[in-house]
């Protein structure tokens, strides 16, 4: 609103030069400025509809009305007198951005749009585009509207979204064009999946990967969903596989070692994890799962890869996580004032994130 | 010995050939069936409204109540839920449906009913059932039960003469609310046995709930409040005193389930372990003055590997690795393993179900009732859980979850868990589970129970591998033995009938012997007497009464 509020004061210098205008319109437009100031949006209001009365050709009056209304969050009435100005004045930038604006806050994504793209307005356009089902420009302008303020979480918001929805609209393209493809039962094994349906998920894996044994990522995906469901033999074996084909792999190399920590080899989960930290160094999860691997066997070695867990992460689960873990090891080494400051830390992490909502 | 048995004792001695293991983990350990002349079936009352009491029952106890000899049975039952419910809420346990029911073994291995005549047929309209504890709380010989409910608890005292009376009022035990597992122990060491009550949570018919966005399901403990567990004191005198706040208990609130009793740290104090529900767990440290330290975060055991809340239903605390120190092993709902905490010594546990393989048989199922057994007397203690769901409708839920799933024996290949076949892959919605040698022939049998359904008997098909069992008879120390630590040829058990999930033990400890045939034995009483014998014969039954001195 701040941003268009300067694109008012632009409009009324690019207005000046129009033919005069009657004094009592004048002076009904320096009342409703006036009022518009003092936030008496009501009076203000009044004054300029009784100006565009007196006025019904004055693009400037009908403009200043229209954002009185988007002052007073009345969108639905802002549209028509910022329709009747952009009429009047079909060139000026202010008038189509406040009227994109008011038509999207108002629901009308679809007549928003020309008016945003002609102002460039990338948040509220991408928003738009989202709200037609046009993910694809939704996200680059979103993207695009990041770029100039990065951290502003409702434009995180709205990008995470259309991504979603990008993602979406590819599967459904996809299964309906290419069933029979192994990226077709790739996304339906997706689907699957997210609900849940680890049987059929895996079937359609397994279709897949009868079509395209090669396909990089494929086992990885089987991996997980036989890991999801528990079935630890069979994920070893997918993330085995695709450690072979994928060398260069850290997540490969980690959930392979994660399959084998949870299979009770701690031995070959710890090379593998250790493999998956040298290909991507300080990943969390990886060191904190190396911590488990070598608790026992290397408690050294654990110390250090949990060390590093909470060097990363300071404060988070996974954080408090490993000084559980660090104080196990220090408990059975007989360092109790160690165990103790470990302790101590899990719990000012756990008394911090047990307050955050879930 | 069978080829059976001389393969068993090479794969506990880790020289058995690949091939070979297979053809033993192929055979199933037991004859699995309802015992003859049992037809007790536990009726929770499933309703629409999806009650959380209706899933959570029921207990079963291993107990000679008679003194013949022989291991009789006690099964709580629910009670009748309507759909929907009006007060005054009651459960009509009057009718002979909802009893609970006493079993005597007869014999020729099959039971008699003997409820009515043993005066157990009055549950009480208001209790809806849910576990049972056994102990000879007066001293005189003979095993008395108490049974706890939603609603109030009944102290049920054995007349030595086949009958029972309902002493609850007098002894002051009744507690109220929602009681799930219970156990008798002696915490001050003062020769009587004790009772230890733990409590679920706050629920009521008002405060009611039902969860699940598309299907209505049961609700998570923590829509509810937690609630506080109990322990009374034995005065001595047939009346118990609350000690719960006094003793530190009632300081901690909880979803308590489960119980369990060992010294953990070798003060010669039973110590006090409570599985939670869905939040930490409690290890409640006897500081040997009447009071109790809530230690369990910093002894390692309040949370699983990962840093989370277990569901912790079913407990046992004895040694599962033969280092004569009691470890846990708890049972919890699908996808977090079945946790095990070892205790590495001097009062601290570290998590290591991934290094014994406990948590490879779990992931997708939830378990119930526990037992820590040494079902093939190889001389290691094995692992017998009753599992299946919470929810009677978990797939719809997840798919790859079911409400109803077979129990599970793992053999224990010196301190690792191999699945072996129980001999049931028949799917039940398991609950309680008691273990003991129910035809005396010194090899471990279990009973468990199963929502909406008549019990089952895992009767051990046996072999030819050496057993020791002793009966303890405390003279200074409580007449049940209820703490000794007893060793026999380097195992350990702490003396206990509680454990498992709302159910109570044969109060006999059971051991394997392997290929021994001789058994040296040391007690270590409760009165902190320690007794030893030296060269007794294997495969015998072995009453042990407290000598007078060490």
């Amino acid at each position: 609103m701040i941003r268009a509020a300067l694109f008012v004061c632009l409009f009324l210098q690019g207005q000046a030069t129009e033919a005069p205008r009657a004094p009592e319109v004048v002076e009904l437009l320096r009342s409703g400025l006036d009022d518009e100031t003092r936030n008496n949006l009501d009076e203000a209001i009044t004054a300029f509809r009784k100006a565009a009365d007196l006025a019904p050709s004055d693009a400037v009056v009908f403009f200043k009305l229209g954002e009185a209304y988007m002052k007073k969050r009345d969108y639905v009435s802002a549209i028509s007198p910022l329709k009747r100005a952009a009429e009047l004045s079909p060139d000026s930038l202010p008038v189509d951005q406040l009227l994109g604006f008011a038509l999207l806050a108002a629901g009308y994504a679809s007549d928003a749009i020309p008016h945003l793209e002609k102002v460039q307005a990338f948040d509220a356009l991408g928003i738009a585009q989202l709200q037609v089902g046009r993910p694809g420009e939704a996200v680059a302008n979103l993207q695009k509207a990041l770029e100039k303020t990065p951290n502003d979480p409702d434009l995180l918001y709205y990008l995470s979204r259309a991504s979603g929805a990008l993602s979406s609209q590819s599967v459904d393209k996809l299964l309906s064009a290419f069933p029979n493809t192994a990226r077709g039962h790739q996304a339906l094994g997706q689907n699957y999946f997210a609900a849940k349906m680890y049987a059929e998920a895996a079937n359609e894996y397994q279709r897949a990967l009868a079509l395209r044994p090669d396909l990089p990522g494929l086992r990885l995906e089987l991996g997980q969903i036989y890991a999801a469901s528990s079935v630890w033999e069979n994920a070893e074996k997918e993330f085995r596989e695709e450690s072979r084909s994928q060398p260069g792999s850290a997540e490969a190399a980690y959930r392979l070692g994660d399959a084998l920590l949870q299979e009770g080899k701690m031995k070959e989960a710890a090379e593998e994890l250790q493999r998956s930290d040298q290909l991507l160094p300080n990943m969390p999860e990886t060191l904190y799962e190396l911590g488990k691997a070598t608790a026992v066997s290397d408690p050294a070695d654990a110390e250090r890869a949990l060390g590093r867990v909470v060097e990363l992460e300071k404060d988070t689960f996974l954080a408090g996580q490993a000084y559980l873990a660090l104080a196990a090891i220090h408990r059975k080494q007989g360092k109790t004032s160690q165990a103790a400051h470990d302790m101590e830390e899990y719990r000012q992490i756990h008394s911090v994130i047990s307050h955050l909502p879930e | 010995m069978t080829r059976r048995d001389l393969l068993r004792l090479l794969l506990s001695l880790g020289l058995l050939p690949h091939e070979a293991k297979a053809e033993l983990e192929s055979e199933s350990f037991f004859h699995v069936g309802p015992l003859k002349g049992v037809n007790f079936v536990l009726r929770n009352s499933p309703t629409s409204q999806k009650r959380l009491i209706e899933t959570m029952p029921g207990g079963v106890a291993l107990l000679d109540y008679n003194n013949d000899g022989l291991l009789d049975v006690f099964f709580v039952n629910g009670g009748l839920l309507r759909d929907p419910m009006r007060s005054p809420f009651t459960f009509d346990r009057h009718d002979p449906l909802y009893w609970n029911r006493l079993y005597r073994q007869n014999r020729d291995g099959t039971f008699t009913d003997v409820t009515e005549e043993a005066g157990l047929a009055n549950a009480g309209d208001a209790n809806y059932g849910m576990g049972v504890a056994v102990g000879d709380y007066d001293n005189d010989g003979f095993s008395d039960i108490y049974v706890t409910n939603f609603g109030k608890n009944v102290l049920y005292h054995n007349n030595g003469d086949g009958t029972f009376t309902d002493v609850t009022a007098k002894a002051g035990v009744a507690a109220g609310g929602w009681s799930a597992s219970a156990g008798f122990l002696d915490f001050d060491n003062d020769g009587r046995l004790d009772l230890f009550v733990t409590r679920y949570l706050d629920w009521s018919f008002q405060n009611t709930k039902i969860c699940g966005a598309e299907t209505a399901t049961y609700c998570p403990p923590s829509e509810f409040p937690p609630a506080t567990n109990i322990l009374y004191r034995n005065r001595g005198n047939g009346t118990f005193e609350d000690v719960s706040v006094a003793s530190g208990i009632a300081a901690k609130k909880g979803h308590g389930l489960g119980v369990a009793f060992a010294d953990y740290d070798g003060d010669g104090f039973v110590d006090i372990f409570v599985a939670n529900d869905a939040t930490e767990q409690f290890l409640f440290h006897n500081n040997g003055k009447g009071t109790f330290t809530e230690c369990a975060l910093d002894s390692g055991v309040a949370l699983s590997e990962n840093g989370k809340k277990p569901s912790g239903m079913g407990v046992v605390f004895q040694d599962y690795d033969n280092d004569g120190l009691p470890d846990l092993l708890i049972t919890q709902l699908p996808h977090e393993p079945y946790v095990v905490f070892h205790n590495d010594g001097k009062g601290s546990f570290s998590a290591q179900e991934l290094e014994t393989g406990f948590g490879l048989l779990s992931g997708k199922v939830s378990g119930w009732g526990i037992g820590l057994e040494d079902i093939d007397n190889d001389g290691w203690k094995d692992v017998f859980i009753v599992q299946g769901h919470v929810f009677d409708n978990v797939e719809t839920y997840d798919s790859s979850l079911r409400y109803k799933e077979p129990p599970l024996l793992a053999l224990n290949r010196r301190g690792h868990f191999v699945k072996a076949r129980i001999g049931s892959e028949v799917p039940v919605a398991g609950r309680g589970a008691a273990f003991g040698d129910v035809n005396n022939d010194g090899w471990l049998d279990a009973v468990t129970t199963s929502l909406g359904e008549r019990p089952q008997l895992f009767l051990n098909r046996g072999g030819k591998l050496h057993w020791l069992t002793i009966m303890l008879r405390g003279k200074r120390s409580n007449r049940d033995g209820f703490g000794a630590r007893v060793q026999v040829n380097g195992q350990v058990r702490f003396a206990t009938a509680t454990g498992s999930y709302l159910s109570s033990n044969d109060k006999r400890l059971h051991f394997g012997l392997g290929s021994a045939q001789t058994a040296d034995i040391e007690i270590q009483w409760p009165s902190r007497i320690r007794q030893v014998l030296r060269g007794i014969k294997a495969d015998q039954f072995i009453e042990i009464e407290e000598s007078e001195r060490s």
